[in-house]
């Protein structure tokens, strides 16, 4: 019963980070960057969404699309200030540049949105439930792992079949070889951040019935998720989902077997141990040195 | 230090001083907090500044420092002072500790590593609760005595101004001692850091116990100042801080941490209306910072300031031919039965040969043979899977790779790997020591007098003439290989391993390279030198070995190599050619579709093409020959924006496109089939078919990929395979089949018959025949010169970057030109032309 | 070289450096005041910032009345001195040490005891008086200081934790309960009060203690363990934000089981936050704006009112309790500064154990309220156990 509830919690903000680590995934495979403040991203699409809907009283499924645009378009702009002037002279600087502009991106919304936390109106989603073998789930905590692993396998069939998908994993593979090919480089990589964004702002809005609104609210998910996608092997696209899953359920598992006083202590203890061991992450592969 | 430093640090910590004697509790606090940022900003500096190494946990050192004193002062009864060396030590042995996992990743891993660790640091303060208090904190904690005399927060302030003093004049020593140059080396370049015997898991572990200790001590006078510690006092975002302390200030600088924590400890201070706003206005000074002032404030100041050049020239100093043989010890080198196999494929296969001292043996080869992998064996980089690399009687095979040149092995790269960011006279010091570095080397100066006369005398030695103080990244491309040669002597190697020294030099540095590898040699050095360029190869080797496909194919004196049938053919391709005349008569007086003229072009510093001219017009089938290494690559690069051109112009369609993108080149209809195919291994033959076609409009996308599907029988049976399953051949079908779905106006095609068995080559150029016949305009570049003649209209022949020759395809079969661009002059008196030994070779 | 010339050039160079710098450090103490300064440090930004928030307004008005009834010792007005502590203790401290430096009569303190306690020791050692009107931990009062100058009108976790076993075992007759407990400095703190309340009441146990940080999102695994141990009430002790996930986690298993609280979860939009089982969360506070007011209660209100436009009746007070303590501690501190007939830190202690006007609070009538041995003026008694009722925050019976 323990194990079975710890499972169920763990699934469902499991898969959370594994949205967050799979834009983390995106941006990474296709530049070898990642725009570290994925958290504050995913902040910005719950408060966007709950300004849209709840303060301006639009209606829900505009709100959500128009806060989803409104997070890849910032995902755009992160790639464009504070990612692309630094790879192009050939720093690696944008790793604190995007902490930076997370920085702001809080600070601005807590100065806009406000310092009270808030939350989202209570909905058949958050109320209603059912049982399993005695377990009650929530109608949301069911629907978050299932829309989590629809949209990863949404990506890889997106990836696998459109034009602009392939243009992408032609990027991924070989940059050069996709420029001959006409695909814009530059443009696939900046996609990709919205994409990642895009993701992030997906995860904001579904965590925001269960959490609190606020613009701190994404910090300690998006370390906890960028760890996830280093555990998975940023590499891998199912290996950060999977990552996301073992490590939310990993945590509900340490809190209700050993008690909740070491679960962060534990979990950050396995992050290191487990990079001490596989430097390239769980399911990653080990680049051969080239000369 | 000189008279205006001194002066100057004496009144700067003279005001100090007298602020302190004057301030009250608020103001000493602030200087105390102002000394202690600076502290751990400099300790930050060591890890960051000089080994490049990240660390957003660094609070987490200083909170373990603070814990140690507060835990030793209060509970145990421990006077402040030891109990602060306890901090330091145990923070730093949390630096080591810290180290192993971060050893072995790099960039976000590392700083997810730290990141972890400051973490489990800060919810281990809080959840021990015996020992830290847990969230309550430890309070009580006593202010340091002085012979039983409480010195108070003055004191302590006193304290902290000699510590931070104490810390910069340690970090100067430190940056210019060898340790803080093995630093640089190994952020600069970790490959050829190893390479001149530094131990990068040592220096690196070196670097983050020097910044725990720092952090921690810094940590321990926090403690006693606020007599209160919590975990809540070192929060997460302390670490950000003091990583825009060290970039503020600018990193690498001794001043830079100092002035960071001025700047971010008072100006919050100083603008108290800023308030809530202090954190936006945190992380936009960062992104201001990074984006405006990458080098920091002190960096900015540096720059402002001018520059002093006052050394010249290395004069010729000390007797560098002693130095030489006096290690060389005149040992042979001998490889037997190296194998080496990446993922399944053998690079190489049972070579074995013997390179004798204070001699030159060359291994040449075409692309691909495994010359390179080779060297990288016998070097360390690379274990081999089978045979042993012996120097005299020492095994070499089994040493890890800094242990190599300390065993008397020292090599330069195909790309030069200077340490970019260090002076020439740096580059070649660090190397002397053969990583060899004690304790008391950390804050010794690197530059004593016998090591810099040998440095400068090795650079004379190679013939370096520009300044000693020149920033080594800033060298013109000629200068770099003798300064990456100058290293490599200077810890006296018993073997000198050179990957193509002569890659991207002209004739004239070329010659001098040979001369400076013979005087090398004669030193009683044992030389081996992978090189393409065949005149410096038949012109200072005495003895060649030859690969083909890794394996062994003929080895001797150069002459008698030259002239083996076997060598020529893996050079120039079998003479033996189908007929593959047009069907119909040759295109005359075509429009020019592509234009290149006085072309130059390379990778950074490097010329590799120089002032090429090609021209290709519609309907024909161009090709351009030359040896490797001679820049046929880099020119097709060029050509389709893949690297930008320095110099001259390329016209397509009567459009300029030298400034294009490649995207937008291809989009344009130039189309290039690159080198080793390329093709995208994760999708199917499908998918990169219609990844060809991406530029244009997808509207008859389904017909063209039948109709090639058609044309290329076997990637038909194979569309839904994975592109990365396909043999060579096929791949490279499919990389054309690819090429030709953009419908391009002029196809260029990379080499297409390498690493192809000879039927499959025979077979491309069927169809490469077919599809000239076709009228498709084609660029093609080639090695296997025969097989490029056989189909070609008209022909230029590329030599050391520049065009030699060009004409149709007839004459230049003819021209001796040819077999001396492959071949060098060793080739010329068994073979004056291609033709020569066999049938006539445009298959006319 | 030319030393002396050398060294004219350093001086000039160094000569603006040193003059700005010299000018900043003596601003701090160029003033002499006429005012009386009060200061206060506490959380002005970041996720705190309301409750600092609610203490300046409690402390404002009670300022602007005792000043429109001509100030203290012979005229002198109060001043309001805010220093934001970014809930940070080193930043407390430094800020504490800059209003001493500026010669306050007394520093008032924040929501968080860790910055209350980082401050502690300067101000004992500087004279000054501290006066606590959030931050309940018990130690800050009990800080073993002689003399001590640190006083407090405002709950006390020790005191509170006993109410809290208490009452959950008389309005519910619970005799197991679990202890859920956000980890931090206060959640600590409490820890260690309801452990030693639950020796000393027989009638009710501890069975489990459970924690959560205060950015998490789910806490079912902690309450199943609580649940599987046989709790039969639930004694929370969080803020807003984390308490309200926790009702959530409670409401998502379906366990109606009784929740008792620490006054965290008062103010911060705790309705809203925590959905439909808001109201099921009894909690402890000093004061409450709803129900009947007294004379004091209701002309507070009124100023309150009047002063903020965006407070429009009782909803509108945020974090009551701050306001309430902070106006009350006020009018507290300025009878002692009175009665001291000085502003020095000693004076002004030793009319405050001794005060010798009653005063008649918005909380009650202070009578003696403090003493050499007591330096807090609120106890048990003076605790209300209230709940919330849509957005109102109502008494229990």
């Amino acid at each position: 019963m323990l194990i079975a509830t710890a499972i169920v919690s763990g699934l469902g903000l499991g898969s959370m980070y594994g949205l967050l680590a799979l834009g983390f995934h995106v941006t990474y495979a296709v530049s070898k960057t990642v725009n570290f403040a994925q958290g504050s991203t995913m902040m910005l699409g719950a408060v966007l969404c709950f300004t849209f809907w709840v303060t301006l009283g639009w209606p829900l499924p505009l709100a959500i699309l128009l806060a989803l645009a409104c997070c890849a378009l910032w995902g755009a702009v992160v790639e464009r200030i504070a990612v692309r002037p630094f790879v192009a002279r050939g720093s690696n600087s944008w790793l604190i540049a995007t902490v930076a502009l997370g920085i702001v991106l809080e600070n601005v919304v807590l100065f806009t949105f406000g310092k009270d936390p808030r939350g989202m109106p209570p909905g058949i989603l958050t109320t209603g439930a059912f049982s399993v073998a005695g377990i009650r789930i929530q109608y949301l905590q069911a629907l978050i792992p299932l829309i989590g692993l629809a949209l990863a396998a949404a990506l890889q069939i997106g990836f696998a079949r459109s034009r602009h998908g392939k243009a992408l994993l032609a990027v991924v593979q070989n940059k050069d070889a996709a420029r001959l090919m006409g695909i814009r480089v530059e443009r696939v990589i900046a996609i990709a951040f919205a994409l990642s964004s895009f993701l992030a702002g997906i995860a904001g809005i579904l965590v925001a019935p269960l959490f609190t609104i606020a613009s701190g609210m994404g910090t300690l998910f998006g370390i906890k998720a960028f760890a996830v996608a280093i555990l998975g092997g940023i590499e891998s696209a199912w290996g950060v989902v999977l990552a996301g899953l073992i490590y939310g359920v990993a945590e509900a598992m340490i809190t209700a077997l050993l008690g909740s006083t070491y679960t962060q202590i534990v979990t950050f203890a396995l992050v290191i141990l487990a990079l001490a061991l596989r430097p390239n992450g769980l399911f990653g592969r080990a680049e051969l040195r080239k000369v | 230090m000189n008279w205006r430093v001194l002066i100057s640090a004496a009144v700067a910590i003279a005001l100090v001083c007298f602020l302190i004697v004057r301030s009250d509790s608020y103001h000493i606090l602030i200087i105390v907090l102002v000394g202690l940022t600076a502290l751990v900003g400099i300790g930050l500096n060591v890890l960051l500044g000089l080994n490049g190494q990240i660390s957003l946990g660094h609070v987490a050192f200083y909170a373990i420092g603070a814990y140690t004193v507060g835990i030793l002062t209060t509970a145990h009864d421990w006077s402040f002072w030891p109990a602060l060396v306890a901090g330091g030590v145990i923070a730093g042995f949390a630096g080591i500790l810290l180290a192993i996992p971060a050893l072995r990743v790099r960039g976000p891993y590392l700083a997810m590593v730290t990141i972890a660790f400051s973490f489990v640091v800060e919810h281990g303060t809080a959840e021990w609760q015996d020992m830290t208090g847990g969230w309550n904190g430890l309070s009580g904690i006593p202010t340091p005595t002085v012979f039983g005399t409480d010195i108070g927060e003055k004191g302590i302030a006193f304290l902290t101004v000699a510590l931070t003093v104490l810390a910069l004049w340690a970090f100067s020593r430190l940056s210019g001692s060898l340790w803080g140059n093995a630093m640089r080396a190994v952020r600069d370049s970790e490959t050829a850091s190893l390479s001149i015997g530094l131990n990068p898991t040592m220096i690196r572990t070196t670097a983050f116990a020097i910044s725990a200790i720092v952090a921690g001590i810094a940590g321990g006078v926090y403690a006693s100042i606020s007599s209160f510690i919590s975990p809540e006092a070192f929060p997460f975002f302390q670490s950000i801080l003091y990583l825009l302390v060290v970039m503020l200030g600018g990193a690498d600088r001794v001043l830079g941490p100092l002035i960071g924590a001025c700047v971010v400890v008072l100006l919050p201070e100083m603008l108290a209306g800023l308030g809530e706003y202090r954190l936006l206005f945190v992380g936009v000074l960062m992104l201001l910072v990074l984006r405006v002032a990458p080098v920091g404030l002190v960096g900015i100041a540096a720059q402002l300031l001018p520059i002093k050049r006052s050394e010249g020239a290395p004069r010729a100093r000390g007797d560098i031919a002693a130095f030489l043989s006096s290690n060389a010890g005149r040992y042979d080198l001998s490889v037997q039965d190296l194998t080496i196999n990446f993922g399944g494929v053998r690079a190489v296969k049972g070579l074995s040969f013997e390179a004798r001292a204070g001699a030159i043996t060359s291994v040449i080869g075409p692309n691909g043979a495994g010359k390179s992998t080779a060297l990288n064996a016998i070097c360390g980089f690379y274990r081999p899977d089978a045979g042993t690399v012996k120097l005299g009687e020492k095994v070499l095979s089994q040493l890890r790779a800094h242990q190599i040149p300390r065993a008397g092995v020292a090599r330069t790269y195909q790309t030069s790997q200077l340490f970019e960011t260090m002076s020439v006279l740096d580059n070649v010091l660090i190397a002397l020591r053969c990583g060899r570095l004690g304790a008391a080397d950390l804050l010794a100066a690197k530059d004593d007098a016998a090591s810099v006369e040998i440095a400068e005398g090795l650079l004379a030695f190679v013939g370096y003439t520009g300044t000693l103080d020149q920033e080594a990244g800033a060298l013109p491309h000629v200068d770099k290989r003798l300064v990456e040669i100058a290293r490599a002597l200077a810890v006296r190697p018993a073997v000198l391993a050179l990957d193509e020294p002569a890659a991207g030099l002209d004739a004239e540095d070329t010659a001098a390279i040979g001369a400076l590898l013979r005087k090398v040699a004669a030193a009683g050095v044992t030389v081996v030198l992978v090189e393409h360029d065949m005149e410096l190869v038949m012109g200072v080797s005495s003895h060649v070995v030859v690969l083909d496909a890794g394996a062994k194919i003929a080895e001797g004196p150069p002459v008698k190599v030259a002239s083996e049938p076997a060598v020529l053919e893996a050079y120039l391709g079998s003479a033996k050619q189908a007929d593959r005349k047009r069907r119909s008569a040759p295109p005359a007086g075509g429009a020019r579709l592509l234009t290149a003229r006085a072309l130059s072009a390379g990778y950074g510093a490097a010329t590799i093409v120089r002032d090429a001219a090609v021209e290709v017009a519609m309907g024909e089938l161009v090709t351009v020959l030359g040896a490797n290494g001679a820049g046929k690559t880099t020119l097709m690069r060029a050509l389709s924006g893949l690297i930008r051109p320095t110099e001259g112009e390329v016209r397509f369609l009567d459009q300029r496109i030298d400034r294009l993108t490649a995207d937008d080149i291809a989009c344009r209809g130039l189309v290039l089939v690159p080198e080793g195919r390329q093709v995208f291994p994760e999708l199917t033959v499908l998918d990169n078919l219609q990844l060809g076609g991406y530029a244009r409009a997808p509207a008859d996308e389904a017909r063209m990929i039948g109709a090639l599907l058609d044309r290329f029988e076997a990637l038909k049976a194979r569309q839904h395979q994975r592109a990365g399953l396909l043999s060579g051949g096929e791949q490279q079908m499919l990389a054309i089949a690819r090429g030709l779905m953009a419908s391009p106006k002029v196809l260029m095609l990379d080499e297409p018959s390498l690493g192809l068995a000879p039927r499959l080559m025979e077979n491309l150029y069927d169809l490469l025949a077919e599809l000239r016949d076709e009228g498709i305009t084609i660029l093609l570049v080639d090695q296997a010169a025969a097989l490029a003649l056989s189909v070609a209209d008209r022909a230029y022949v590329l030599q050391s970057g520049s065009i030699k020759r060009s004409g149709t395809a007839q004459e230049i079969g003819q021209d001796p030109e040819l077999v001396r661009a492959y071949l060098g002059d060793g080739g010329e008196p068994a073979s004056p032309t291609l033709s020569a030994p066999g049938i006539p070779l445009a298959g006319k | 070289m030319d030393k002396k010339r050398l060294l004219q050039n350093v001086r000039a160079r160094h000569a603006l450096a040193i003059g700005l710098v010299l000018a900043w450090f003596g601003a701090g103490s160029a003033f002499a005041a006429d005012p009386i300064k009060i200061g206060q440090v506490a959380a002005l930004s970041g996720p705190s910032a309301q409750s600092g928030e609610a203490i300046a307004r409690g402390l404002q008005l009670a300022i602007d009345e005792i000043n429109a009834k001509g100030g203290l010792l012979g005229g002198r007005m109060l001043q309001l001195v805010q220093r934001d502590d970014e809930s940070s203790p080193p930043k407390g401290l430094l800020a504490a040490r800059e209003l001493m430096s500026e010669n306050v009569a007394v520093i008032f303190g924040g929501l968080d005891s860790p910055v209350s306690l980082a401050m502690l020791p300067a101000i004992n050692k500087d004279k000054h008086i501290y006066m606590g009107v959030w931050a309940a931990a018990t130690n800050i009062t009990h800080n073993g200081a002689n003399p001590n100058y640190a006083f407090r009108v405002s709950a006390v976790d020790a005191l509170v934790d006993v109410k809290l076993l208490k009452f959950a075992n008389q309005k519910f007759g619970s005799k197991k309960a679990g202890l859920m407990l956000l980890n931090n400095p206060w959640g600590q703190s409490n820890e260690k009060g309801l452990t030693a309340a639950a020796k000393d009441n027989t009638a009710i146990t501890i069975v489990g203690t459970e924690k959560f940080e205060p950015a998490d999102v789910d806490m079912v695994a902690q309450l199943e363990r609580l649940k599987s141990a046989g709790a039969d009430s639930i004694i929370l002790v969080a803020n807003s934000q984390p308490g309200a996930q926790m009702m959530k986690s409670r409401e998502r298993m379906g366990w109606s089981v009784p929740v008792v609280s620490h006054w965290g979860i008062s103010g911060g939009r705790f309705p809203e936050l925590a959905g439909p089982t808001a109201g099921q969360a009894d909690f402890v506070q000093t004061y409450s704006f709803f129900g009947k007011q007294g004379a004091v209660g209701q002309r507070v209100l009124a100023e309150l009112e009047k002063k903020y436009p965006t407070i429009k009746g009782p909803e509108g007070v945020f974090s009551p309790v701050g306001t309430a303590n902070a106006y009350d501690a006020m009018h507290l501190v300025a009878l002692g500064i009175a009665q001291a007939g000085s502003t020095d830190g000693d004076a002004i202690r030793m009319a405050l154990e001794n005060l010798k006007t009653p005063y008649e609070g918005l909380i009650k009538t202070y009578n003696h309220p403090f003493s050499s041995t007591n330096h807090d003026g609120l106890g048990p008694d003076d605790y209300i156990m209230v709940h919330y009722q849509d957005n109102k925050i109502v008494p229990v019976d």
